[in-house]
């Protein structure tokens, strides 16, 4: 009966990563399937799809040799390419539908790509994982229980962006539709700092970086969901918050505990006991991985996978870090294994030492090279973290919840608007509570919009100009709703004003109060 | 009996029963293709569905044949092997046709009583001899030329090319028509029977999706869009990186369609029920000038995305004059009487309730003029008007009264020929004694609006005419002086109106700075895209949109009587361009007797 369940609610949906160098002898074509979902579904419907995604890549690149197929629309489904690795591709099939499944086809690539790139971080490419076992049997079940756990961690997360705690919705699978058109996927959320406490969190940075002594340790800190400080490059912190903020932070510690904790109750295998239909599907389809396996039986089952994204495995210990035994446990079997991961910037493994204050979270990272002594040294560190920067910690989380305004904070009365430093790869939105009062059409509008002006991104990435977008675009829509869109210097704003007055000039009038008050007048004409 | 027939040789094709469709066009195509163009005409009541009534109450073709067409067919295949030849030689080499038969189209029999006149009712002979091989594709360097619309040939090009060629790969725009077995029915370049492989992938393409119970509209790749229609047993495919909207892309494929089916009808279809690997190719040979010639105006002619003609200017009485006269005409049997200006309409009258639609019109008139043929004498040619009926073919007469002007005389009935010829000689001796044809000259030199000449004051104009569009000519002159090489005032460069009710459009002349074809061209497209934005099938039309990029302020302003798309300076100041948006709204509608055909129905007259 859970089978049913989990087949239905997933129809709208199938996703699959596959290896172009693989499989190339007829007969052999499965080959190249690494990652499908929904996995029960028939390898010959599953080829299909894979099928038509190789024809179409080969057909496009005659005559873009330079950036193959991206997006295949038909009447009834929209598939996204993502070429994530070279000849590694990822593809999603959406289903469309009159009412709510429409999809801003970047928004959905978006997804593909944090996906890889989360992979990326915890396991290290698919192409290396390939090398290292030919035969697949190694990187399918890295990608297997990961793509899972990201898609459910994807439900779980649009509910909370949602605020709502429907659990029925949580079996269907939240993409991100014309209803996030307010959202920017790939960007962290910066929280806005007095100078005061500006001036307070650099110098707990400094305190950190004095741990390491001639090595360098990074970190980063956030409040609440949002971003105080980071010593990473930009990718390693957009990866590093978006884990965070789906797995470490209070909010996402404490989603878990709550919500899954009744669900729990009388079951005896937590597996499945997450209520998740996408847990379930799960854990049939590894069965179905393991038939289809051909390499030796226990020769990659029986080496312990972790699972960085499944869902409440993380916990505040009493001293205040937090505790995963998705690492595994230590070899004497006590304590938990600390995390590692791979910074993208400079290629290095390193520790994840994660302390949490209240609202405050610091993630410091630490090479695994620089410590001679693995998890001693790690303890080490954390006790320098306890004695050196805890009381800089409890003032700082004390300076920024008295300053913070609460979930509303970032809230303009008037505009629903997001704001993207695509620069910086940083972005500021309009709360989700305040989103949802706009009316669907105004939403349909604003994302049609932005597909537009993606569109234009895309063409100024391809020609490789070198210039920079310059747009605005302003549209009155038919129920009166202003909808806008305006990039200039890699900054983007996206706006909607519903209950507006009809003139251009009225429009272009609040867009300018707004770039003046809360973006430096980056929008501003002069 | 189709099996019969498909073996029959062209004497048989009367077919005792006039309401028969168990013969296939496929099969008198076929056996047409082993006759003598000018045998004794058959008669062949083979109706594709008889949906063509009579407004011409006499006429017993109401139920439209396609006998002419059988009679084309083999000069068709003529006319295909000359285009063969003309592909495998060096393109300058060749000339005209030999003579108009051996390629004419439709031709020699157009209708079974006139088939004996000495008259020349062959078509398409320009067809294939028109093609002088110009490079001013997308491709190429455009802006050497000056004016894109005169110096234009139509006609195939690169013939020489097909996939494997990375000419062809890296041109900029494709597009394809095939059959659903994946054979080549038309490629705007490249060698059709050279592309039978890549025909045969897109075929491909088409029914996997298909077979997974889909249909493929758009496939996105880097700047490439392709873009498939499916219609019955014919495939469209456009292949393009003009950074066109989809919508237009589409829209595009709509025409081609259209314009396949204005030369065959759709009862082409029953050739693909019957046999589905038809090779329809024979039936459009010499048509490559009909098709090169529309994908041209695709990049130059904003009917091909408004749906909307557009009127030369003329005073009002001297348009009425010529309508009155076509009204005649109309009264007479004559289902719609066109008489045209190149691309441009002057005066258009249709019998009771027969309405015309843009597309049509569109299709027709690139159809006449893209074919050298009509220039040259009378002609009388089976066409379909795809919106109006697409089963059936009415009879077209068509005569060019100078080198721009043409009279079209639309008919159900195919021996109509010399009813039309005494229609045309009437209708051109009015419109010379009233010095139509002399006024149609004189505002083909003065052109249409030019943004310069916007008035500057809001006031209402005087109710007087002003000799040239509410401004007085003497005046123009000095008034222009201020706005030499920078568009009209507040930065106006270039303006579109377009009447709901009347299915009309009024575009301001170009003036620098958008004097270059490709900067035209460049305009048009950024036009194009504000269209597609504003009418968006899901939650459009939208009612106002401000646009500004690196190179355009664009305004659009869309309610339900009209829509103006204006451009202007990048630099143009937001409230200023929004006041002379209101003020060329007031202007169109000062000289709208002028620049539209109003009343386009007579019996208010």
């Amino acid at each position: 009966m859970g089978m049913s369940a989990a087949t239905t609610a997933a129809e709208g949906i199938k996703f699959c990563i596959f290896d172009l160098r693989r499989g190339q002898q007829e007969g052999q074509e499965l080959d190249k399937i690494l990652f499908f979902f929904p996995a029960d579904l028939p390898f010959s419907a599953q080829l299909s799809v894979i099928g038509l995604s190789e024809g179409l890549i080969t057909f496009t690149r005659i005559f873009s040799p330079a950036a193959a197929c991206e997006v295949i629309e038909a009447e009834r489904h929209s598939h996204v390419f993502y070429e994530a690795e070279p000849d590694i591709w990822m593809v999603m099939v959406v289903e469309k539908n009159e009412s709510e499944a429409i999809w801003r086809i970047d928004a959905l690539r978006k997804v593909l790509k944090e996906v890889h790139s989360l992979f990326l971080m915890f396991h290290g490419s698919i192409r290396t994982l390939i090398e290292k076992e030919p035969a697949g049997g190694l990187i399918r079940s890295h990608l297997y229980p990961f793509i899972m756990d990201y898609l459910s961690a994807c439900q779980k997360r649009s509910l909370l962006d949602n605020c709502c705690w429907d659990f029925l919705l949580g079996k269907k699978l939240q993409l991100p539709s014309f209803r996030d058109c307010l959202k920017e996927r790939g960007t962290v959320q910066m929280l806005t700092v007095s100078r005061e406490a500006a001036i307070e969190v650099q110098s707990l940075v400094r305190v950190l970086e004095s741990f390491a002594g001639n090595t360098q340790f990074y970190s980063l800190i956030l409040f609440q969901d949002l971003l105080v400080s980071t010593t990473l490059s930009p990718v390693d912190t957009i990866n590093l918050f978006t884990y965070a903020v789906l797995r470490l932070t209070p909010r996402a510690l404490s989603s878990g505990v709550s919500s899954w904790s009744y669900l729990r109750k009388g079951s005896t295998t937590s597996n499945v006991a997450t209520g998740s239909i996408l847990a379930q599907s799960a854990s049939v389809s590894e069965q179905n991985f393991r038939s289809q396996d051909t390499s030796p039986p226990g020769g990659v089952n029986s080496h312990h996978i972790a699972r960085p994204l499944q869902p409440d495995r993380w916990s505040k210990g009493k001293d205040g870090f937090l505790v995963t035994d998705i690492w595994g446990a230590e070899a004497s079997g006590s304590t938990s294994a600390t995390p590692t991961i791979w910074l993208q910037q400079t290629e290095e493994r390193v520790y994840v030492c994660a302390y949490q204050y209240r609202s405050l979270t610091l993630i410091l990272l630490v090479p695994v090279a620089s410590i001679l002594n693995g998890e001693q040294g790690v303890l080490v560190v954390k006790q320098q973290i306890l004695e050196n920067a805890s009381l800089k910690m409890f003032q700082i989380e004390e300076k920024l919840s008295k300053g913070w305004a609460g979930e509303n904070a970032y809230h303009v009365s008037g505009y629903r608007y997001l704001l993207v430093d695509g620069d910086r790869d940083v972005s500021r939105a309009s709360p989700p509570g305040k989103v949802t009062t706009l009316t669907k059409e105004s939403l349909l509008a604003l994302s049609k919009v932005r597909e537009e002006v993606d569109l234009e991104k895309g063409r100024m990435e391809h020609d490789n100009a070198g210039q920079e977008k310059d747009l605005e675009v302003c549209i009155r829509a038919k129920n009166n709703a202003w909808v806008i869109a305006r990039i200039t210097k890699g900054k983007e704003l996206y706006m909607v004003l519903e209950k507006a007055n009809e003139t251009v000039l009225y429009a272009s009038d609040a867009v300018e109060k707004f770039s003046n008050r809360y973006c430096n007048g980056a929008f501003s004409l002069d | 009996m189709s099996s019969d027939s498909s073996s029959t040789s062209g004497d048989e094709f009367t077919n005792p029963n006039p309401n028969s469709t168990s013969k296939s066009l496929e099969d008198q195509f076929a056996s047409a293709a082993l006759t003598e163009p000018d045998n004794e005409p058959p008669e062949i009541q083979e109706s594709p569905n008889g949906v063509v009534n009579g407004s011409v109450g006499e006429n017993n073709h109401g139920e439209i044949e396609s006998n002419e067409r059988e009679g084309a067919v083999g000069s068709n295949l003529e006319a295909r092997q000359s285009a063969r030849w003309r592909r495998t030689n060096s393109e300058v080499e060749v000339e005209a046709p030999s003579s108009p038969s051996s390629s004419g189209y439709a031709g020699e029999r157009g209708s079974s009583s006139a088939s004996g006149s000495s008259v020349g009712f062959e078509m398409m002979s320009g067809g294939i001899g028109g093609g002088d091989d110009v490079e001013i594709q997308e491709v190429s360097n455009v802006d050497s030329i000056q004016d894109s619309q005169a110096s234009w040939v139509p006609g195939k090009r690169h013939v020489d090319e097909d996939d494997a060629s990375l000419s062809w790969r890296k041109r900029k725009k494709h597009f394809f028509i095939l059959s659903n077995s994946g054979k080549p029915i038309y490629s705007r370049y490249g060698d059709e029977h050279k592309l039978a492989g890549f025909s045969a992938t897109l075929q491909a393409i088409i029914s996997f999706v298909e077979n997974g119970g889909d249909r493929v509209k758009l496939v996105r790749a880097g700047n490439h869009q392709v873009v498939f229609l499916v219609k019955g047993p014919i495939y469209l495919v456009c292949i393009s990186c003009t950074e066109e909207p989809y919508e237009s892309l589409r829209g595009q494929l709509e025409l081609i369609y259209g314009q396949m089916l204005l030369i065959l009808t759709k009862s082409v279809n029953r050739c693909f029920e019957k046999n589905p690997k038809f090779d329809m190719t024979p039936l459009l040979g010499g048509t490559d000038v009909v098709f090169s010639s529309l994908i041209h105006s695709f990049s130059w002619n904003p009917a091909t995305f408004l749906h909307a003609y557009t009127c030369l200017p003329l005073a009002y009485a001297t348009r009425q004059a010529a309508g009155a006269i076509l009204q005649d005409v109309a009264d007479s049997g004559v289902l719609f009487a066109i008489l045209m200006c190149k691309h441009k309409v002057i005066s258009l009258v249709g019998a009771q309730k027969a309405s015309l639609h843009p597309d049509d019109m569109l299709l027709l008139a690139n159809f006449v003029m893209s074919s050298e043929s009509f220039r040259t004498s009378e002609s009388f040619s089976p066409i379909c008007l795809p919106r109006y009926n697409p089963m059936a073919f009415l009879y077209a007469y068509v005569h060019y009264l100078d080198v721009d002007t043409y009279l079209m005389l639309l008919t159900t009935s195919s021996d109509a020929f010399y009813h039309l010829k005494d229609c045309r000689i009437r209708i051109e001796m009015v419109l010379l004694r009233s010095n139509v044809l002399s006024e149609v000259q004189r505002s083909m030199l003065d052109g249409g609006m030019h943004v310069e000449d916007l008035p500057t004051d809001p006031l209402p104009r005087s109710g007087t005419l002003s000799p040239h569009l509410g401004q007085p000519r003497d005046s123009l002159e000095s008034f222009r002086e201020p706005f030499v090489g920078i568009g009209g005032p507040a930065g106006l460069w270039h303006f579109m109106y377009r009447s709901i009710f009347l299915d009309q459009y009024v575009s301001s002349e170009f003036s620098p700075p958008i004097n270059s074809p490709r900067k035209q061209k460049r305009l048009y497209r950024a036009y194009q895209n504000l269209y597609a934005s504003m009418h968006d099938k899901g939650i459009g039309p939208h009612k106002t949109q401000f646009r500004r990029d690196e190179n355009y302020v664009l305004l659009c302003w869309a309610t339900q009587d009209f829509e103006l798309y204006a451009a202007f300076d990048p630099l143009a100041d937001k409230a200023v361009a929004i006041k002379t948006c209101n003020r060329v709204c007031q202007w169109v509608k000062d000289v709208e007797n002028e620049i539209f055909l109003l009343g386009a129905s007579p019996f208010s007259w």
